[in-house]
Parts: structure tokens; sequence; C-alpha cells
């Protein structure tokens, strides 16, 4: 069932224009990930559909509710969702009313509440600290408080915007687990915005990527990582190649593109006579000799020019004619015995070659 | 749920000003007895046990006031109030009703005041004189003058800029201030045109007596004081009366009630008893002796019947004012 | 006199103190009770009006706050002389008889301070930024729940604006000059004595109360200090 429908969402603060033409479903149980660049809107987006504040045009639908016609059902509505943000928020007050705050408003009973937040402060680990003032705790604590305060509101949808930006690992682990052992066990719809690409893949059932206040792509995070749609999206899941050049022939059911004077093969149909090649540099293999039994659709001699480290992996940018860069593992790195001007040999899977038109031609 | 919110913070706000309201209406009732905390239980004007005196400054740095104040308290419990004005403000305070009645020095503005039914049952308590008080070593050289002589030859040597010439001036419309306007008038000089920006020489305080005599003092100048405010400063002050001579120089004090007809709500009963007690040889005694043992020599001459009713006084002192 | 007035002045003035001199006393007593009353009172008004103006859009909200801020500067002489004037016996208020009473004073002080703490309290409920915004809403506040939770969480920036107040309040001479009239033993507070005690040179006195007087200011600043700690 869909749980969220959104139809070309617009929203501008002022001249700023933060949203545009967002179109989004979000299936009841599902972890979607929000991933993008800061400045994109992702925050925004999620403060729309958490009804938080209102969108300046477009449709959205939550639980199946219109919410542009009747603004009257959106305080309800927004009772039954929760939302946690990237800083952490807590109020002057006790770790214990903090928790407390979302069920008081709902006018929870008493013992309803003091049950429900000591068991909220158990999960999350913090329960010696329930009379503590919350403004003394550490930043992953007050996070921490913040999640259990959403939690023991049973949100049937959760908002995370960010919500482990700047914490240590081991708030950010417990939160993690937490969130998904609510969705598997609640069957709780998470939306949670990130711009750590490990942690999108990690958590998120699917992903979508937002652009200049939009969403540009969604589907399985595999798919985004290795097809994405546009040089951007390309970009910015972390694409080290983007090689332009022009579709020459189709082979054996292959594409093969010339890019300055040399073929590569590629398992994508043409999209279009120029394109982008879009190749991830942990698929491109580098050898010391010739491999005599490689199955990849690509194999050619080249020359190490640069040699970067980024721990625990190295790029290496190779010259073959075109320019690549492969990124391997620094124990890899030491075998191949890599330095610069060195001869390697460069096998490729023709899958591993995404084509995407190029841009602006 | 906008509207509700409004609705009720409108409320909440009525009720907020109601309660301050009425809570600042009874904070300040009249109290029945003095109390030394000097919490709110002052009686506005009017009220039964309170007399509200604007006087001037020259008889409040005396202390003479406070020691009136004291006796006249203990022997009738009415509270005194005494606000310290210039005597122009004073006779303003008067005019408006804010007060009962003015203890006063200066003979024209009293008149005026009297004169536009404002003022009732004028009575000269006492006098003493002016004085043109400066540094010792006299810069204009005007000791043994008379008072307009010496008012000329300040001016002359201020407008010439002679050094260490200066006049300090009260510039306050109290009494002290009108008698130096008087003065001036009296040397030939008109005092809007060509003293008050006669230029360096001639300071205006707007000040109190005290506050002038300490401006004089550190300015090294000249300046017209009563003789009371002088003496009780003078172990203070660097100065030296210069010029103590001269009719001119005759300074009276006199308490006038503010008449009930024009503002019903004053408290015109104890202002008459309180003339009365001012008026009683007792009392004029006391005026008499005060300041003797500290200063010297009395502050204060004074006036009995029947010497004040004669030139140069010219008022009554003496009879029985009804409330 | 002999020796150094200042030197001998404080002297005199820390006797005075420690001897609990009734007239140092009374003074001080009446000055607390006017500028607390005072504050009172302008706390009661601003307070809400100031966070009605914080909650509620309407036109020309931006001018209001500023010309709110403009006031803090109030000349107290100015406020002095307006109260002055309303409440002088042929003034509108010439009736209630206020004037030369501690009530005129505690409404003059009331006038002189309702900006500034409706100023405060609006800065301290702007001060509850916009994440606390969203995170109460998104709680699921209603209206009514959303302004409570946030006059609840600038509460300790409301007291501070409010000790503020009545530091202005009880360091100020001029209205209380003007409306008290000064009269002893009714309405002479600290200020106003010591302006009054240094025009008669007894500096002893004024040092006495001088020395009050700061050390009322300390205290506003210790709690302010502390209030803001929280």
């Amino acid at each position: 069932m869909t749980i969220i429908e959104a139809h070309n969402i617009r929203k501008s603060y002022g001249s700023l224009e933060v949203l545009h033409d967002v179109d989004l479903l979000v299936e009841e149980g599902e972890i979607l990930g929000l991933i993008g660049p800061s400045g994109s809107g992702k925050s925004t987006l999620l403060r729309l559909l958490d009804l938080i504040e209102p969108a300046n045009a477009g449709e959205l639908s939550v639980f199946g509710i219109d919410t542009v016609t009747d603004r009257g059902t959106w305080l309800d509505l927004r009772r039954r969702m929760g939302m946690l943000f990237q800083r952490p928020v807590v109020f002057n007050a006790s770790v214990y009313d903090n928790v407390a705050m979302g069920m008081r408003y709902r006018g929870a009973p008493r013992d309803e509440i003091e049950r429900k937040v000591k068991e909220a402060l158990e999960a999350v680990g913090l329960s010696r600290y329930i009379k503590s003032r919350a403004l003394d705790l550490s930043g992953g604590e007050q996070q921490r408080v913040a999640l259990s305060r959403v939690l023991v509101t049973d949100p049937e949808i959760l908002f995370l915007d960010e919500p482990t930006a700047n914490l240590d690992p081991t708030s950010t682990a417990t939160i993690e687990e937490i969130v998904t052992r609510l969705n598997r066990e609640a069957g709780t719809t998470v939306l949670i915005s990130t711009h750590d690409l490990a942690q999108g893949q990690r958590l998120a059932h699917r992903v979508g990527v937002m652009i200049e206040g939009t969403i540009a792509q969604t589907g399985p995070s595999r798919e985004i990582f290795r097809e994405p749609k546009s040089q951007r999206i390309a970009r910015f899941v972390g694409v080290q190649n983007i090689v332009p050049g022009r579709v020459v022939a189709q082979r054996e059911g292959l594409t093969v593109v010339e890019a300055q004077g040399k073929e590569i093969f590629s398992a994508t149909s043409p999209p279009a006579d120029e394109v982008e090649m879009i190749v991830r540099g942990e698929d491109i293999s580098l050898h010391r000799r010739k491999p005599g039994y490689e199955e990849a659709e690509n194999l050619f001699p080249a020359t190490v020019t640069a040699i970067e480290p980024t721990a625990p992996f190295v790029n290496v940018a190779v010259h073959c004619e075109c320019d690549l860069v492969a990124l391997v593992t620094a124990r890899r790195a030491e075998t191949l015995g890599l330095e610069i001007g060195m001869e390697v040999w460069v096998s490729l899977q023709a899958k591993a070659v995404h084509l995407i038109p190029q841009a602006g031609r | 749920m906008k509207i509700n919110a409004t609705h009720l913070a409108a409320g909440i706000i009525t009720i907020l000003l109601i309660l301050a309201l009425c809570a600042g209406c009874t904070s300040p009732a009249p109290g029945g007895n003095e109390t030394p905390a000097g919490t709110a239980t002052t009686a506005p004007a009017g009220g039964g046990n309170v007399l509200r005196i604007a006087t001037t400054t020259s008889l409040e740095n005396t202390g003479l006031l406070a020691e009136l104040e004291r006796v006249y308290e203990e022997e009738t419990g009415m509270d005194l109030q005494f606000i310290a004005q210039g005597t122009g403000q004073s006779i303003d305070s008067g005019r408006r009703g804010d007060v009962d009645l003015v203890l006063v020095h200066a003979p024209d503005l009293e008149q005026q005041f009297i004169d536009d039914g404002f003022g009732i049952n004028p009575r000269c308590i006492a006098y003493n004189y002016y004085i043109i008080v400066g540094p010792e070593s006299d810069p204009a050289g005007i000791a043994n003058m008379t008072p307009v002589e010496a008012f000329r030859t300040i001016y002359a040597a201020g407008t010439n800029e002679t050094a260490g010439v200066a006049f300090v001036s009260r510039g306050d419309n109290s009494g002290t201030h009108t008698q130096e306007q008087v003065l001036w008038e009296q040397a030939g000089y008109d005092y809007d045109t060509e003293i008050l920006d006669a230029g360096a020489w001639y300071v205006e305080a707007g000040k109190g007596m005290g506050d002038t005599l300490i401006l004089a003092n550190e300015q090294q100048a000249y300046t017209l004081s009563d003789e009371g405010t002088y003496l009780s400063f003078a172990d203070r002050l660097d100065l030296a009366p210069v010029v103590a001579e001269g009719a001119e120089l005759l300074n009276r004090y006199s308490a006038i009630a503010v008449n009930p007809a024009q503002h019903p709500g004053v408290n015109a009963e104890g202002a008459a008893d309180f003339i009365n007690w001012l008026t009683t040889n007792e009392t004029k005694q006391m005026i008499g002796e005060f300041g003797a043992e500290e200063f010297g020599k009395p502050l204060f001459t004074p006036l009995y019947a029947p010497e004040c009713t004669e030139p140069p006084f010219n008022c009554t002192c003496t009879g029985e004012v009804a409330g | 006199m002999n020796g150094n007035p200042i030197i001998e002045g404080f002297v005199e003035a820390i006797e005075l103190i420690i001897t609990l001199d009734p007239q140092v006393v009374e003074i001080t007593i009446r000055s607390l009770y006017v500028s607390l009353t005072a504050t009172f009172f302008a706390a009661l008004i601003a307070l809400p009006l100031g966070a009605l103006i914080y909650f509620y859009e309407f036109r020309g909200k931006h001018a209001v706050v500023s010309t709110l801020q403009t006031l803090y500067a109030l000349p107290t002489v100015i406020v002095g002389l307006i109260v002055f004037l309303l409440l002088s016996n042929v003034g509108p208020f010439g009736f209630l008889r206020f004037l030369y009473t501690p009530g005129g004073m505690i409404a003059a002080q009331t006038v002189l301070i309702i900006p500034l703490l409706m100023g405060l309290t609006v800065s301290a409920l702007s001060g509850i930024d916009r994440d606390k915004r969203y995170t109460i809403t998104a709680l699921g506040a209603s209206r009514l729940q959303t302004v409570m939770t946030i006059i609840a969480e600038a509460r300790f920036a409301v007291m501070s604006g409010v000790l503020l107040g009545f530091g202005r309040a009880i360091a100020e001479v001029g209205t209380v000059m003007i409306v008290g009239g000064n009269i002893r033993g009714a309405t002479r507070v600290l200020t106003t004595a010591i302006a009054l005690n240094t025009s008669m040179a007894n500096y002893s006195l004024s040092i006495a109360l001088g020395i009050i007087l700061l050390a009322v200011a300390l205290g506003v600043n210790i709690a302010l200090s502390l209030v803001q700690r929280r």
C-alpha cells in the first residue's frame, strides 16, 4: 500500500526555490533513503512530508488522506508520524520530561507515559540518565534522547533527517540498529536522509537521489550506484570515471564506444550517439602482465600516471589513450608494486561500463 | 485552532491587566501610621494627615526643614512632606494643586500667585540676606561695593575677559535666581538680552543652591547665595562673602496656602494649621536659633510683628489663619 | 572639614551601613519596594504582550519590534515628564492623587521598563531556534501546546529580561525624582537620595547609599549570570 504520495511539490522561501517538481511514492513498511548533496532540499522535503510546514504547490497525501484540501487533519496525521532532526534537539528539562513530551501532547495517561519512557530509555541505553538535565548530555546521548522521544509515540512513519551526522560511532550504531529493528518488527515506514552513501546503502531498501531541489532518480541502491541516470548523480554517488565518447558500432550484443581513439565495450544499449561512459573505479582491475584467463571484454595496456592513497584504498590514474582512474585496495597496490610510469594491464567488464547520453549536446 | 489560541491569549492578557490595575490602585493606599520602613503608606495630597509643601532648595539644603518637620510631626502627628524645587517651580506646583502649601522667597512671584487667586493667607516667616560670594582673591575687586556696583563691576570684568572672573547663576527660576535678575536690572542691564549671552564668564548652573555653591567653588567664581545655605556649606567651600551689605540683598521667606476654591482636593485645614504654627512665637524662636550652634551665627532672622508690616518687609507675619 | 572628604566619606559610609542607620535602611527598603513592584507590574503587562507579538504574524510586526528596541533607551526624564504631566492634579489622571507618592513612582518605572521587558520577551522567545520549533511541531503539539512549550523553554531568558528591567528601574533617577519629588520619608529612594545628599555635600551618606546601590546592581548581575548559565 502506498503510504505517502507526492506530486509536483514546490517550495520556496521568499525568492529562494528549495524544491520543485518533486514526485515521490513511498510504500508502507519500506525504508527509503534520501541521498544528495547538502542544500539539495532533503530536509525541507522531509518537513513537508511530516506536515511541519506546507508546500507552495503540489499534491500530497499521507495515509491515503489528501492533505492539501483539508488542513484540519494535519495535527492528527502528524501525530501518527515522527521525525528526528540532524542536530540533536533537547529541551531545558530532565531527560524523562524530554522523552515524555510527545505523549503528553497526545494526552496519554501518566502511568503509560512512565512505562514507555522507561522502556524507551532502556532501549537506547540511557536509563541511568532519566533524571539528568538533558542539556548536560553529550551530542550522541542527546540524539538518543530525541530518538526515544519520537519512538514512545509509536509513529507509523518515521522521518530521520541526517540523524547520525556528526555523531560518535556508538550512538550511530545504536540508532541504526533501533531503526532497522523498528522497521522489521513493527513494520514502521522509514524515510531517512543522509549524505553518507554507505549508510544509505546499509539501511535503505530503496534510495532516492536529490539534486538541486528535486528527486533525480529512485531505485535500489545497487542501481543508483552502478547506473546513475545523469552525470551529476554519477558524481554524487562517487563514480571516478565519467568519460565522454561516441557510439561507433554494436557488436555481439555489446555497444562499442570510441573515446579519444580508444574503443571500449559496454553492455548498455546505446542511449544516444554522443554518450558518457560511467565506470566505477572499483570495477577496473589492474594487472602486472596480461592475464591469460581474463573474461573481461575490455583488456588493454596502460601507463600509471598518478597514485593517490585514500585509506584503505588507493586511487590509481592510468593512461591508455584515454584517462581512467581505478580503485584498488592498498594491499593490492602493494602486491602490484605500483609506481608512476609503470606499464600495467587494465581489465574492465562490459557490464561495468554504463552509458548515458551526453548532457547539453 | 488559531482562533482558539487568540481568544485564550487575549483573555489571559485582559485578566492580567485588570489584576495589575487593581493591585496598582490598592498598593499606595493611605496608611494610618507613619511607617519607618517607608512602604507605600503615603496619602495623596488632600489626605487628612499628610501636608505636602513645595519649597526651595535653599531652605532644604540648610537643614531647617528637617528640623521643623521633626518638631511639627512630633507635636501634631501630621506627616509633613517637603518637595524641594526652585521657587518658580514650587509656585507652579501650587498653581496645579499638586501641593497644599508653598514655602518660598520671591516677592514678585508670590504676589502674582496670590493675585491670580491660587495662593491664600500669605505669611512672612523669616529673613536673612543674600550675599555675593567669590574667591578670597576677589579678582574683580568688588569688596565693599554696593551690590549693584558689584554687579556692574563683575559685568565689566567679565566682558573684558579679565582673568579669573566668572559668575555662576542658579539659572533655575528659583527665588535666588529671581533676586539675581532683579540685581542685574537694577544695575542697568536687560537680563534676557545682555546677561544671558554675555559670554563664557556667565555660567548657568540650572541647579539648587548647594550644587551652585559647589560649582562656583570648583570654578572659583562669584555667585549670589542666600546666607543660610552659604553658612551651612561654608566649611566645605573655599569661597568668601565678598559683598554682604545692602537693602537690595534682603531675602525673606513666606508661607502661602493653596486656595482650596481652586483645588478642592488640597489639605487646606492642614495648611492653615501649619501656617499658624509657623507664626507662633515658639516656632519663630526656634527658627531664630537654628544653626547658631553649628555655624556660629543663626541662619535666619524670624519676623515678629509689627516690624514685618512696615517697609522694607511690608507683609503680614501674624494673625490666625482659618482653615 | 579636615582630612580627605572622600576617605572620610567612605569610613562614615561603612559605619552607616554596618550600624544599619535607620535612614539608610528606610531608603534602601523603599527603593527595593518601588522597583520590585514596578518590575512585577511591568512583567504582568509586558510578558503576555511580548508573547503575543512573537506568536502572531501581523503587518508592521518588524516595526513594532524595532520601536520597542528603540524604547529600551527611553530617557528616564522623558518618562518622568510624561508621567508627571499625566499624574499632576490638572492632568488626566490627577484624580488618582498619585503624584509625589510611591504609587506614582511605581507607575512611572512600570511605564519605563515595559518596552524593555516586551522587547526582551520577544527576543527570548525568538532565541528558541527553528529546530526546536520544528521538533515541537513534529512531536504533535497543538498550537496552544506549541506556545506553552516555547514559553516554558524560554523561561530563563525571559527571567533575565525581567532582572535587567529591575536593574534599570532601581538604578534610574530621572522618573523618581520628577514624579516622586524626593520627599524625605515618603518618596526618597537610593538614587534621589544620592543626588540630594551630594548637592548638600553630605558625601558620606551619598557614598553609603551608592555602595548599597552598587551591591543591588551586583546582586542583579549575579542572579543574571546564574539564570543565564541554565
